[in-house]
Formats: C-alpha cells, sequence, structure tokens
C-alpha cells in the first residue's frame, strides 16, 4: 500500500522570533561571540585552554554541569554548551569576565551564587587562569558531541515524525487468504496478526456480546429480557441493530460522557486549599452527556470547549446557553487561588495548558512551562504563547480562602440581553434607593430626637475624656469634652459636649459619615452648619479644614481651611480669605449649596458681626453627592494646626435657622408624630428588604466558565517562575501546528486556537480522540500511551489503522457513533475472549487483537449495575447537588468544604469532590480529577474486597436484588438461573445451579434455626445475591 | 497451574505470620520485577538498615526556636530589631522584631542535647534521636508546604512518600496494607498526602480514622460468622469455575485472592486495632487510658501493633488541618499541643526499643515549616509561618542517636551548616530503607517519575 497524501501538509511558517525568544538566555553571549571571536583561533589559546582551564572544568564543575547533570540548566562540557547559558543567564561572556556569571560564583561575589556549592573554593591562580581565559576570547575547542545534544525532537524531524505527519489515506489491506475479515478494520488488524503468526480466536457467542456491548455503550449490564431477544434474533444484522439501540439510549451519553470527563479532569470542587464547591460544575456534566447523545460532531465539541463564549456569539440566541457551559472545560481544572486575582494563575494555567495539551493533542505541552520540552517539539515560547491567550481570558473564579462568593461567572444569555436585565435592576434599585433616602429624609425632619440630622451627629452621647467613638473616626490628639460647648443655641438645643482637636500631624482629626448622605436633585439645596472656635498660638500658625463631599475626599464639595486669625474658603480652584478672627471666639458657619448652580453661598461671624458670601464654585469634580465631613490640618496655610474646639454638626436638605434667630427648643413627639414615625419607620424597613431582595436576585443563569478578557501577550517565566520575566511572547498557535499568530484586531486568540486544533491540517486531534475511542472500546488503544503522541510516547501497533480510522472520522463529519459503529461492528470487536497458548507466547498482553481483552468493571459500572440489579435505580438525571446555600460558605484551607451526597442516581452525577475523594470512587479507581486521566488503572486491593463483603450499599443493594428474585414465580432452581442470568447474563451449568440453589436452602435452614426475628428466605436469597454480585462473572467483562 | 484453595490459604497464613514472617522480606532484588502481586515483599538496591517507617507528622508549622533548636541569644536580644528577607510569603525587607522563645530549654541524657520544657518525655529519650535543626523547604503556605513534604512537589499531586517505600519494597504481611495513615483528621491538601497518584492504587495510604471503627467495612455483616464462610466458599467455587475458562488472567486470580486477604483482615486488622491485650504499665507509657479509641497515644500504640505486623510505612497525623501548630495568636497554644504528643511519642520510641524493633524501625518526626523568630510586634505573642529554617528529628533505623545535625544562624532566622532539605530528608529515608532514590523511578507521562525529582542528597553524617 503506498500512502498517499489525505490532506495538505501543515502550513509551518518558521517564526523569526524563534530565535530571539527561546534563546533567550543566551542571547548576549551569542552576539558578543559573533562580533568578536576571531575566525581564527591561535593555537596557543587552544593550548592554555588545554592546559590550565580544561582540568579545573573537569575537576570542578563538569560532574554537575556535564553530561550526567546540567544543574541551573548550564552545561560547560562543550562550548556549544555554555553557549547556550544557564537559566540565571549567560555563565561566561567571551571577553568579558565581569559579565560572566560563572567567575562572579567562583570568586563567591554573590550569597546566592557560590560554587563550586559545599565544597573547596577554587584557589586564586585557578581563578586567574579562568579570568584570563574569558578576558582572552573564551577559546573552546569542545564542541558538542551526539551523545551531549538532548534527545530533542526537533521541529523539522517532527515533519516526518508519525503523530505530527499529515494523515495519510490509507487503502486496506487485502485479506484474500482466509477472508476472515468482515469489515475494512478487520483486514488492517488481520494482516498484522498474519504477519507476527498469531491467528485470531473465534467469534464471541450472543450472550458474550450482548453483555459487553450494552456495558460498552451503557455501562449497564443488559436485561434478561434483552438478551433473550438478542439471542433470539435470526436476523443477519442483529448485532448491528442492538448496537443502534444502545446507541439510541440516554444511556449512552451518561457512559460516554463519562470517559470524556475523566480527560476533562471533571470535579464539582475547585481543588483549591478549601476545595470550594462550584454549583455550575453539574452543567458541563450534563452538557458533555448531551453532546454525545446528540452525537455533536467532534471537531465542534472541541471548538465550543475552547471558545463557546465566542462562538455563541455567531449563533442562534437559542444554542447561548449551551455554548458558553461548553466552556467549562478550560474552567474545571484544579484551582490554586484564594481569591479572585492574579497571584496564583500561573498554576491554574499550568493545568489549563498541560490538561489541553494531553486531551486534546497528545502532548505534555506543561513540560515546556520552565524550559522548552526536553523531547517534544514544544518551546517554552509555544507556552507562554497559549499562556496569552489563556491571560486574555476572564476565567470564573469559584470562590476561595480569601474572597469567598464566586465571581466573573459567564451568563447564559447574550451580552445584550445582560446588558438590559442589568440595567433594569440598576434601575429598580435605584427607585427603591430613591424611594428609602426620601422617607429617611422625611423621617429624620420630623424625629426630634434627630434635629439637624441627630443630636449634634451623636456628639452629646460620647464619653467626656475620650476620642469620639462610632461613628465618628479620629486620629490624633483628641477629645470629646464640656469645654468645647459652643455658646450659640439656634441649630441646636443647648448640649453638654463638644470636641477639641489638638494640634497634630496633617493628616489628624475627625472624620464623619453621614449614614443618609445627601445627592444632588433639581431644585433641592444642601444646608451645612457647624460652630468652632480656634485656640490662640503663636507657634501653631498653620490651617485646619473643613471637607465636605463624597468619601474619603473623593469627590469635593466645599474646603473651608482656618487659621487662629483668618477664614478662607476654596472657590472654584482658588482660596479666598472671607474674613478675619480672633484667636479664642466661638464662630459659627452655615452654607447652602446649589448643586444644580454648582455654586454656594454662606455665612461666618458671631450673631453681631456676621459676614456673608455668595456665587462661590464648589469643586469642579464634584460629583454632587455629599456623604463625608472631615476636619484635618491640610489648609490654605501650611505649618501645624491651631488647636480648634468643633461642635453643633448639621447637613440636611432644609435650611437651618441663623445665627440670629431664637435659640431651638428641644421638641418631644406626641402621638401622633410617633405614629407617623412609626408608619415611615414600617415603609422604611419593607423597601429595604425589597431593595435586598433585588439585590440578591440572579437576573440570569450563570456558567462555569470563561468570557473574553483584555487582550495581552504574556513574556516567558525563566523556569516557570511568575516573578522571573524574560521575552515577550506573541498570542499564537503552537510552533508545530503551524505557528500563525493571534490577528492583532481579534480577541484573546481561543477562537483562532479552538479552530487551529481541529483544522484537518492537523493531524493530532482526530489521532488522538479515534485512539482513545479505540482504547474506550478495547481497554488498550492503538496508541498505548493515549495522552502522549510525542517522541516518548509509545508508537502505534497499527499506525495504518489509525490513519484510516482519523481519515473514515473526518469523512463521516466527526460523528463519534459512527466511529462506535465503525469499531463494533468488525469482527475484531466480535471475537471471544478465550486463552490462546500459542497466542499467549508471542503477544500475552493482546497487543495485535487476536482476541477480545477481558476488562474489569469500572467504579461506575459496579456501582450503576448494583443498583439497576436491585430494581432501584433512579434513571433520571438529578438536580444541581444539594451544596449548602452560597450565601454560607465560609469555607478555609483549615476547614474546608466536604461532603458526600448520596443518590440512587447513575453514579456519574455522584458528586466529585477533588481534595477528599468520594470514598466509593476512590476505592474502585475512578478517574482522579487533579488531572487530564488518559486511562483508569484498575487495582485489585483487599479493602475493594471488604467493601463488596460488608459495605452496607452491596448488602441494601443484594436485599433488594433477593426481593426482585423472590417475586419470580417457579422454584429455587428457575429463581437461581434468573438471578445469574440478571447479574452475569448467562446461567452456568446444571452442578453450579444445583450448587447455588443448596447453598440457599442450607443458608435458609441455619437462619431458621437460629434467629426467629429474621426472614431466612430472603435473607438466603440475599446472600446469594451478594456473591452473585462480588464474584467474577460479574465484576468482569469477556 | 494449581490453583487450589488449600495452597491459596497456605500462602496467606504464611504471609499473615506476625513480625517473625518479616525475615521473609528481601526475596527479590529487582524493585520492577512482574510479579503478580505487587505488593509482594522485597528487597531494595542495597542492604537496609530499616525495614520499615512511622513518620510522624504535625500540622500546621512546629515552632523550631520554641522545640528542638535552642537559640540563647534570641533571649538575649529579645526585642532588638533585625531585617528579615521575607514575611507572610513575600521576600524584601523587613524591620522586624526579635521575640524570645517562650520556653525554657534544659539539657537531656548524655549528648546533651537541648529540648524546650514543651518535650519534657522526648528529652527522657533523647540519646535514641537525631535532632534536624537546620531543616528547610519551599514553600511557607500550609498546603503546598504539607504536599511538599509527603509528595516532594508543593504544586501538583504526586505520590506520597509512603506509596513509594509500597512501590519500591512491598509489604509483609499481605493481611494488612502495605501503607496505612491514622489520622483523625485529614492534614492541609487533604487525602493527596497519602494517594499513590500515578502509582498503582493498591499503593496508596489507607486512611484509618481513629474510633469506634477505624477501618469502613471491617467488620462482617453478618454476625454468624460460618454464614459468611459459607458465602466466601460459594464465591470461590464461582469463581473457580470461571477461572478453569481463563486460566491465564492474572486479575481474576488477584481478586479472588483479595477476598481471602479481606477476610483475613476482617480477623487480623480489629485485632491489630484491639488494644485490650496492652498492659496497664504499657498503656501508661503512651500516657492512654483503657478504653480510649483516638488520641496521638492510640495513634502511637497501634502504630507499634500495626509494625509488628508488617505494615511498611505508617503515618501518624498529629491534629489535622485545623486547630493544630498554626500559632499565629499565640504560641501559648504549642502546650496544648506538644502535651497531646510528647508522651506518646517517648512511649512509641521506649516501646520499640526495648521490643528489639527501634533498629529496624526508622521513626521520623516533621512539620510542615517552623515559626518566624521575629515579629511585626515586639512584644506580639504568636508566630508566623517560617519555611527558611525549622527542625524535626529522625530515631531509630540506623540513624545515629543522640546528635544534633545542621546549625540555624544565633536567632534560627536562616539555616547555616548542614542545611537538610525536605528533598534530602525523602532520599534519607528510602536510603536507609535499601533504596537509592535516584533509582526508584516510575515512567508515567513520557518521564520517569521520582520522589526527589531532581534533587536530594542523602545525609550520609547522620547514618550509623
Amino acid at each position: 500500500m503506498k500512502p498517499s497524501m489525505h490532506s495538505p501538509s501543515i502550513n509551518r511558517s518558521r517564526i523569526p522570533m524563534r530565535a530571539s525568544t527561546c534563546l533567550f538566555a543566551i542571547a548576549t553571549a551569542m552576539f558578543s561571540w559573533l562580533l568578536f571571536t576571531p575566525i581564527c583561533m591561535a593555537n596557543g589559546e587552544d593550548e592554555f585552554f588545554e592546559s590550565r582551564v580544561r582540568p579545573l572544568l573537569e575537576k570542578h564543575c563538569l560532574e554537575c554541569h556535564g553530561t550526567g547533570k546540567q544543574e541551573g540548566g548550564l552545561r560547560l562540557d562543550s562550548r556549544d554548551g555554555w553557549m547556550r547559558g544557564g537559566d540565571q543567564g549567560d555563565a561566561i561572556v567571551a571577553f568579558e569576565p565581569e559579565k560572566s556569571l560563572l567567575l562572579k560564583a567562583v570568586r563567591h561575589d554573590e550569597p546566592d551564587l557560590r560554587m563550586p556549592p559545599d565544597a573547596q573554593k577554587l584557589t586564586a591562580a585557578e581563578i586567574a587562569d579562568l579570568e584570563t581565559w574569558i578576558k582572552r576570547g573564551a577559546s573552546d575547542p569542545r564542541r558538542e558531541s551526539a551523545d551531549q545534544k538532548s534527545e530533542r525532537l526537533n521541529l523539522d524531524a517532527a515533519d516526518t515524525f508519525w503523530s505530527f505527519r499529515p494523515l495519510s489515506k490509507v487503502a486496506p489491506p487485502r485479506d484474500d487468504d482466509v477472508r476472515w475479515s468482515r469489515t475494512p478494520l478487520d483486514t488492517f488488524i488481520y494482516a498484522r496478526l498474519k504477519q507476527q503468526g498469531l491467528s485470531p480466536v473465534g467469534d464471541a457467542d450472543r450472550r458474550t456480546l450482548i453483555r459487553r456491548a450494552t456495558f460498552d455503550l451503557t455501562g449497564l449490564p443488559p436485561t434478561v429480557d434483552e438478551i433473550d431477544a438478542f439471542v433470539q434474533d435470526e436476523s443477519a444484522n442483529a448485532f448491528e441493530l442492538l448496537v443502534e439501540r444502545l446507541l439510541e439510549s440516554p444511556a449512552y451519553g451518561e457512559r460516554w460522557g463519562r470517559h470524556w470527563l475523566d480527560v476533562a479532569r471533571y470535579a464539582d470542587t475547585a481543588g483549591d486549599g478549601a476545595d470550594y464547591p462550584v454549583r455550575e460544575a453539574g452543567k458541563y456534566r450534563d452538557w458533555v452527556i448531551d453532546a454525545f447523545n446528540r452525537d455533536q460532531p467532534f471537531d465542534q465539541f472541541v471548538r465550543e470547549q475552547i471558545a463557546g463564549d465566542i462562538i455563541a456569539l455567531q449563533e442562534p440566541a437559542e444554542k447561548y446557553a449551551d455554548r458558553v457551559t461548553a466552556t467549562g472545560f478550560l474552567a474545571i481544572g484544579k484551582r490554586y487561588g484564594y481569591k479572585a486575582s492574579p497571584d496564583y494563575q500561573y498554576l491554574d494555567f499550568a493545568d489549563v495548558i498541560d490538561s489541553l495539551g494531553r486531551s486534546l493533542l497528545g502532548l505534555s505541552l506543561g513540560c515546556a512551562r520552565c524550559h522548552d520540552h526536553k523531547y517534544d517539539p514544544i518551546s517554552a515560547a509555544d507556552y507562554y504563547a497559549l499562556y496569552g491567550i489563556l491571560e486574555s481570558t476572564q476565567w470564573a473564579f469559584p470562590g476561595g480562602e480569601e474572597q469567598k462568593r464566586p465571581a466573573h461567572f459567564p451568563p447564559l444569555i447574550p451580552p445584550s440581553e445582560v446588558a438590559k436585565r442589568e440595567q433594569s435592576k440598576a434601575e429598580r434599585l435605584a427607585r427603591v434607593d430613591a424611594e428609602i433616602a426620601k422617607l429617611k429624609r422625611l423621617r429624620s425632619d420630623l424625629d426630634p430626637a434627630l434635629h439637624a440630622g441627630g443630636v449634634d451627629l451623636a456628639f452629646e452621647s460620647q464619653q467626656a475624656g475620650k476620642p469620639p467613638g462610632k461613628p465618628w473616626f479620629s486620629a490624633g490628639p483628641i477629645e470629646v469634652t464640656a469645654d468645647a460647648q459652643s455658646p450659640f443655641h439656634h441649630v441646636h438645643p443647648p448640649g453638654k459636649l463638644g470636641i477639641r482637636i489638638g494640634s497634630g500631624k496633617p493628616n489628624d482629626g475627625l472624620r464623619y459619615v453621614f449614614e443618609n448622605g445627601l445627592q444632588a436633585s433639581e431644585g433641592t439645596r444642601m444646608h451645612f452648619t457647624i460652630d468652632f472656635r480656634p485656640v490662640d498660638s503663636s507657634t501653631e500658625t498653620g490651617a485646619f479644614r473643613f471637607f465636605l463631599g463624597r468619601g474619603v475626599v473623593e469627590s469635593l464639595a466645599v474646603e473651608c481651611s482656618v487659621t487662629s486669625t483668618e477664614f478662607a474658603i476654596r472657590s472654584g480652584g482658588n482660596w479666598e480669605v472671607i474674613r478675619k478672627l480672633t484667636p479664642g471666639t466661638w464662630y459659627t458657619l452655615r452654607l447652602t449649596i446649589d448643586p444644580t448652580a454648582k455654586t454656594y453661598s454662606g455665612l461666618i461671624g458671631t450673631p453681631d458681626d456676621l459676614t456673608h458670601f455668595q456665587d462661590k464654585q464648589t469643586g469642579p469634580n464634584w460629583d454632587g453627592v455629599i456623604n463625608c465631613f472631615i476636619c484635618d490640618a491640610i489648609g490654605h496655610v501650611s505649618g501645624p494646626a491651631c488647636a480648634r474646639d468643633l461642635d453643633n454638626f448639621g447637613l440636611r436638605e432644609t435650611p437651618f435657622g441663623t445665627p440670629d434667630s431664637e435659640p431651638v427648643v428641644p421638641r418631644t413627639a406626641g402621638p401622633e408624630l410617633q405614629q407617623r414615625m412609626a408608619t415611615l419607620d414600617a415603609e422604611i424597613d419593607t423597601l429595604t428588604k425589597q431593595r435586598q431582595s433585588i439585590a440578591s436576585e440572579s437576573i440570569y443563569p450563570v456558567a462555569y466558565g470563561v468570557t473574553e478578557g483584555t487582550p495581552k501577550n504574556s513574556c516567558i517565566q525563566l523556569r516557570g517562575e511568575p516573578h522571573r520575566l524574560s521575552d515577550e511572547v506573541p498570542r499564537r498557535n503552537l510552533e508545530v501546528l503551524g505557528g500563525e499568530l493571534v490577528p492583532a484586531d481579534s480577541g484573546s486568540g481561543r477562537l483562532e486556537l479552538a479552530n487551529w486544533i481541529t483544522r484537518p491540517t492537523n493531524p493530532l486531534t482526530p489521532r488522538v480522540f479515534v485512539n482513545r475511542v479505540w482504547q474506550w472500546h478495547f481497554g488498550e488503544g492503538i496508541v498505548a500511551s493515549s495522552s502522549d503522541f510525542g517522541s516518548r510516547g509509545v508508537p502505534p501497533s497499527h499506525p495504518e489503522l489509525l490513519d484510516w480510522l482519523a481519515g473514515q472520522f473526518i469523512d463521516s463529519g466527526w460523528s463519534v457513533k459512527s466511529l462506535h459503529r465503525l469499531i463494533m461492528n468488525s469482527r475484531t470487536y466480535q471475537m471471544a475472549s478465550v486463552d490462546d497458548a500459542m497466542n499467549l507466547a508471542t503477544d500475552p498482553s493482546n497487543r495485535l487483537h487476536w482476541r477480545y481483552s477481558r476488562h474489569a468493571l469500572d467504579a461506575e459500572s459496579i456501582r450503576d449495575s448494583m443498583l439497576a440489579i436491585s430494581g432501584k435505580l433512579d434513571r433520571t438525571a438529578p438536580d444541581l447537588h444539594p451544596f449548602p446555600d452560597v450565601e454560607t460558605w465560609a469555607f478555609t484551607i483549615h476547614k474546608p468544604f466536604h461532603a458526600v451526597y448520596n443518590s440512587n442516581h447513575r453514579s456519574v452525577y455522584l458528586m466529585v469532590q477533588r481534595n477528599r475523594r468520594h470514598p466509593f470512587l476512590a476505592l474502585f479507581d475512578a478517574a482522579d480529577p487533579n488531572q487530564s486521566v488518559a486511562a483508569r488503572q484498575p487495582t485489585t486491593t483487599p479493602t475493594q474486597s471488604l467493601f463488596l463483603m460488608n459495605a452496607p450499599f452491596v448488602h441494601e443493594s443484594a436485599a433488594g436484588f433477593a426481593s426482585r428474585i423472590t417475586a419470580r414465580p417457579g422454584d429455587d432452581d428457575a429463581r437461581v438461573r434468573w438471578a445469574f442470568e440478571t447479574a452475569q447474563g448467562r446461567v452456568p451449568d446444571a452442578v453450579i445451579v444445583r450448587d447455588a440453589a443448596s447453598f440457599v436452602s442450607n443458608y435458609r435452614a441455619r437462619i431458621a434455626g437460629k434467629d426467629a426475628a429474621a426472614e431466612p428466605n430472603h435473607e438466603a436469597w440475599s446472600a446469594l445475591a451478594r456473591v452473585l454480585l462480588t464474584s467474577n462473572a460479574f465484576l468482569y467483562v469477556d | 497451574m494449581d490453583r487450589s484453595l488449600s495452597t491459596r490459604r497456605q500462602f496467606l497464613s504464611r504471609a499473615s505470620g506476625g513480625f517473625g514472617a518479616i525475615a521473609l522480606a528481601g526475596l527479590c532484588n529487582d524493585l520492577h520485577a512482574e510479579t503478580d502481586n505487587p505488593l509482594a515483599a522485597r528487597g531494595g538496591h542495597h542492604a537496609a538498615k530499616a525495614d520499615r517507617v512511622i513518620f510522624l507528622y504535625s500540622t500546621g508549622g512546629t515552632s523550631h526556636i520554641d522545640t528542638f533548636n535552642h537559640r540563647p541569644r534570641l533571649t538575649t536580644d529579645h526585642g532588638k530589631s533585625i531585617t528579615a528577607s521575607r514575611w507572610l510569603n513575600k521576600s524584601g525587607e523587613y524591620t522586624r522584631f526579635l521575640i524570645k522563645p517562650r520556653y525554657a530549654f534544659k539539657q537531656y541524657g548524655e549528648s546533651g542535647a537541648w529540648v524546650s520544657d514543651l518535650f519534657p518525655h522526648l528529652g527522657t529519650v533523647i540519646d535514641d534521636v537525631c535532632i534536624l535543626n537546620a531543616m528547610h523547604c519551599e514553600s511557607d503556605g500550609h498546603d503546598k508546604a504539607t504536599l511538599a513534604a509527603h509528595t516532594g512537589s508543593a504544586q501538583f499531586a504526586r505520590p506520597s512518600v509512603g506509596s513509594w517505600v509500597s512501590y519500591g519494597l512491598g509489604t509483609v504481611n499481605q493481611n494488612l496494607p502495605s501503607f496505612m495513615v491514622l489520622a483523625p483528621a485529614a492534614p492541609y491538601a487533604g487525602a493527596q498526602t497519602w494517594g499513590s497518584d500515578f502509582l498503582p492504587a493498591c499503593h496508596q495510604g489507607t486512611h484509618v480514622v481513629p474510633g469506634a471503627e477505624p477501618l469502613p467495612n471491617i467488620q462482617p455483616r453478618n454476625v454468624d460468622i460460618e454464614l459468611q464462610q459459607m458465602e466466601l466458599d460459594l464465591r470461590d467455587r464461582l469463581n473457580e469455575s470461571h477461572l478453569r475458562q481463563r486460566a491465564a488472567d492474572r486479575a481474576l486470580d488477584a481478586r479472588i485472592r483479595s477476598f481471602e486477604t479481606a477476610f483475613g483482615m476482617q480477623r487480623e486488622a480489629p485485632e491489630a486495632f484491639d488494644l485490650s491485650g496492652e498492659t496497664d504499665e504499657t498503656l501508661q507509657l503512651y500516657g492512654l487510658t483503657r478504653g480510649a479509641t483516638s488520641g496521638f497515644g492510640w495513634q502511637c500504640l497501634v502504630a507499634r501493633r500495626l509494625a509488628e505486623r508488617g505494615v511498611r510505612f505508617l503515618e501518624l497525623i498529629d491534629v489535622g488541618s485545623s486547630g493544630n501548630w498554626d500559632s499565629h495568636g499565640n504560641m501559648a497554644d504549642h502546650e496544648r499541643l506538644a502535651k497531646a504528643i510528647d508522651q506518646p511519642i517517648a512511649g512509641l520510641l521506649t516501646d520499640l526499643k526495648r521490643r528489639g524493633m527501634l533498629d529496624s524501625t526508622l521513626v521520623v518526626w516533621t512539620t510542615e515549616f517552623g515559626r518566624t523568630p521575629f515579629h511585626k510586634q515586639a512584644d506580639h505573642a504568636g508566630r508566623e509561618h517560617h519555611n527558611l529554617c525549622f527542625s524535626s528529628w529522625m530515631a531509630g533505623g540506623g540513624v545515629k542517636g543522640g546528635i544534633v545535625h545542621g546549625q540555624s544562624d544565633e536567632y534560627g532566622i536562616l539555616t547555616a551548616e548542614d542545611a537538610v532539605h525536605t528533598h534530602d530528608l525523602h532520599a534519607t529515608m528510602l536510603h536507609l530503607l535499601g533504596i537509592d532514590h535516584e533509582r526508584l523511578t516510575f515512567r508515567h507521562a513520557g518521564r520517569d517519575f521520582r520522589l526527589t525529582d531532581i534533587h536530594g542528597n542523602v545525609v550520609q553524617q547522620i547514618i550509623a
């Protein structure tokens, strides 16, 4: 057979930047070498090297920087070796001893870099020789020998390496001699068998076939009726029809979706130290199950998992949610962060890049995180090109120790709809907020206790002799004191306490945040008042100030500045002195602000000496909110500010009395007023609750996935350490797959990446996937290392078959169900699993398929089958896991999330926890969700057997099975036969049936004699049921 | 091929022969030999000094300068400021105040090793202990450092040291798991700390939670053991008949055997966990009251009993991921924690020694990191995480007793002499078990993995 090109060769545009990005460590060394190294070295230089330098390198350095070890990535056993430099940079820069790290290291110049470590320092003479050698150009005749060169598959060699080679269109070999083959697939198998002198065993019988196919496609055993129907089906295509029926069963997606979830490292928790639950993870799981059931073309299946959120924007709206959910593939990996910050994202990304490589391309991309891949054509630049794509992506944050609530989960509705709903929510909130604010103002105006915004803003309730407590904030020398009581009573009734602020640092002082701040609205005014007294001082001549505005000087409305002798205000950008003051005198200040006109007016003085000012400009950038008052010492005159007394604050929308008006008399609330206030309180309460419920409303469903972030390129991280950055790498495809750049006007590059991975010219994706499907059918792939198609992987046992399958797969429109038909309808799949001494001697592991390989049921199949046989299996898909309410989440690494939820649903729906494995799934070797799992490693342990012997689940299942058995008509023998057929798919010979029946009667008799309360019959059948459900004919599939 | 039940039972009874059966170990020198049973006992690369390990792990980060690293200058210079190079996970230059140890130190034994008042009982057996006072590791985050201490990797799930030992040497008693973890609660990073990861799953640690039912499913649900025996026999007959058609399948045989083992475990494991046969004197040695089914004394005594029965690697977790040695707020908390383990550990060492088991049992005590000898506030009662220098110790199993290896600087801030990295600790443990840490490898995902990755040096100076 002559392979012909199935598809055009990969367009591998070699990228010039490769040299500069991958060889970052040696760029300067190379540069200086090229510039300054004489073309021809004098013999004297070589002599010097041979006599002085080579011996000392060999004595002190090569043990760790030679063939065996390359500590710090550095080799000193050839010129080529040291010219590449090490992780820390250039060890030797010809002609430049001072730039050569080697010299610094042997001199012990730097504490962290002393060479040789833990050994005698080089002698002064040796160091001098090294210096001389470098100064004279570091002549080194040693060239890299073949064995010193890395075993790395380079890009050129990759062109012809079996996995990177384009798919070849292969014609199936002919099978003329015995006509064993039934399908083209068989001819590939048969040709290899013949070549090795192996002969295929006979076909499996009908019972074996239906049990094999049913477990294979659905993870469940066939029922007795199904077995009977198939055994009696005389039609030539009976098995094909069986396969079709099984492919149509919803159980198919549950079984094959689970295979994909192994690869996709699926879990329901985040895997950070506190192992936060992820409520939306199950949506991705369900999407995978559904994708298999509707036979979604695999290329589209992959594209959506990488870029579903972007594809969704181009698709009909009804597919939007599915597309976004698919990106769970990226988000679902193990997380390392404690909060939604980039701190630990390099670890998250290490997982994503590695999983992406292994699952889809069969490449261990993760190895290129710290250095170029040792064996495969993947550079560190490739790694950080993909890293940039991930860094340009917004990731759902599942919750973590420091930020305990999920964030950035992508909505399952289009952005325009999100914006609409969010705007509508914001508007509803704003309406309620405005209503609440109005009612609160109304109430505070009515409440005698809150005159002018509270009894002097809660001053009167403060404790004398101490700094003011909540709701005030203070810093520096400050105390509440009766001495600071203002003499004026036109705003507040006479009180007992004021506040004295000493002369402190500029930022010292007093702050008050108004619970009900004022917000500009058309036609309203804002009124503020304060009484103050500057203390006379000859030394403290600086100014203190009053700030009014939003937040802690976030948005300035009005500023006043006061020294002991003058009062100034800020109008627009300038300070304007309004009047002189006499130290030690109480003054009152009143401001009226017109937020619409952005002007203010006011008066300052004593009742009989008032100065008015008008049409002053508020802060030019003021946003119309006043919710904060500050008195500190940053005013119009620098230097220490004088001490001052403050009293009688007020802020509201109605004017205050003037200094010359009558003293305010304390009011009391009569019954009517009290009633009105109570009504207002109730209304406010109702509205506040309404606000909370609006605020916590989820106005759209979300997924655990990704969305587009801000496009940016990433830098190479030396040794994979995020703080040691090297050159920036543009976002692009892997070089070995073409290396195309992400276009500048594109987004993160995920859409491009999705297309690069699934385009027909990339041979890896179809090869890797058809091989997985083969593995899931037969137990082992044509390529045994199903997630490693690199040079350290295992080469395919049937390379032509692999390419033929991949070709058929693509031609079928990437239909996975077609691939099942192709495989299962072959004679290869339908062989018996019997021994054959000759074949066993040549091919004991059945690598070449001379029989079907028997295999153990996996964890899910054991559990699901026991449930099914017991009659308890719930075949519906469950709701989301019963996680604790998100509002209660407080998991930490000290108190991590942990739960095991019992259910009778299929095992694919069990809650899969990352850090504490589900006890049953872990015991029976289900996939470890901490990484992409290529193949499960079944084990046989006594602890599993203890479970099978004693676990309540097994006993309950057996009891359920026993009830079904005893409900059967007929004698014990007939029941025994039915029980065997139900549990194991076949009835053993009469001796065994007899044995089992007498076991039941003996067991029954023994119990009946001992325990009056027991139900001997049911117990005896339960015992038989346990034996049937835990013996090898149940636990293994032929 | 003789597959009769009697042959298997003979095999099992031989393997379950208790302590004396350990002589069977070391039959096979090739660690990677294909055997029917991945847990079959086999010898290492060189002659072993230790046959088994009891690994004591204090979670949270035990302060080195309040336990085993006596730094008198810390007391004399208490309150003085220094420049620290690391604080709360970040490198930099920080002015911090030295804080004196909260506990006084005394010299113990003939060796005169310094031990603080937190461990008076341990002091009495200090001549059997080799203190490591210049330990260091990479991370000062709990989960990462815990993973590193167990698997050699701070970032990724990798096989635990116990799994590597089980993979390398198998185990003597097939009626008990090779690697058992006695832990009231998981440490940081959860069950990953005893996971086998890519190694075959039979090497994973079997977690035993102290309490009334330490091994799940160990209790036969049928009170009448003969009824269970009937089931076992019928299952055997069915399996034998099934196997007759499939004689070449070793997995089927292994499964049949595992039921026998499990059946044996039902008998042998509860017995190993049953302390009723221990004398009052022994219970007192471990600080245990009769009838107790939890506490570190219980863990230590059960560990001795399991070690006697041939379990290869035992890990004892002290406390777990909460309420542990993580004394940020107040170092006074160390007192309660030390009290809970001091006497049990001293009891374990004493008991092993008098039973002639200490020479062949390597006991290791460690923690994820130490605690800062300094603090931001001059009189702060707590200490923060400190991975640049901390203390561990080893005893028995071919380790020199009564020595202190490794020196820190005068304040216990940095290692000064004979620093021992976690990788070195692992390399040394494997070495004492007869394993060359550079040669115990497993091919996974295209490369050969090691417990020590590309690091690790055997600390030859402490080997007797």
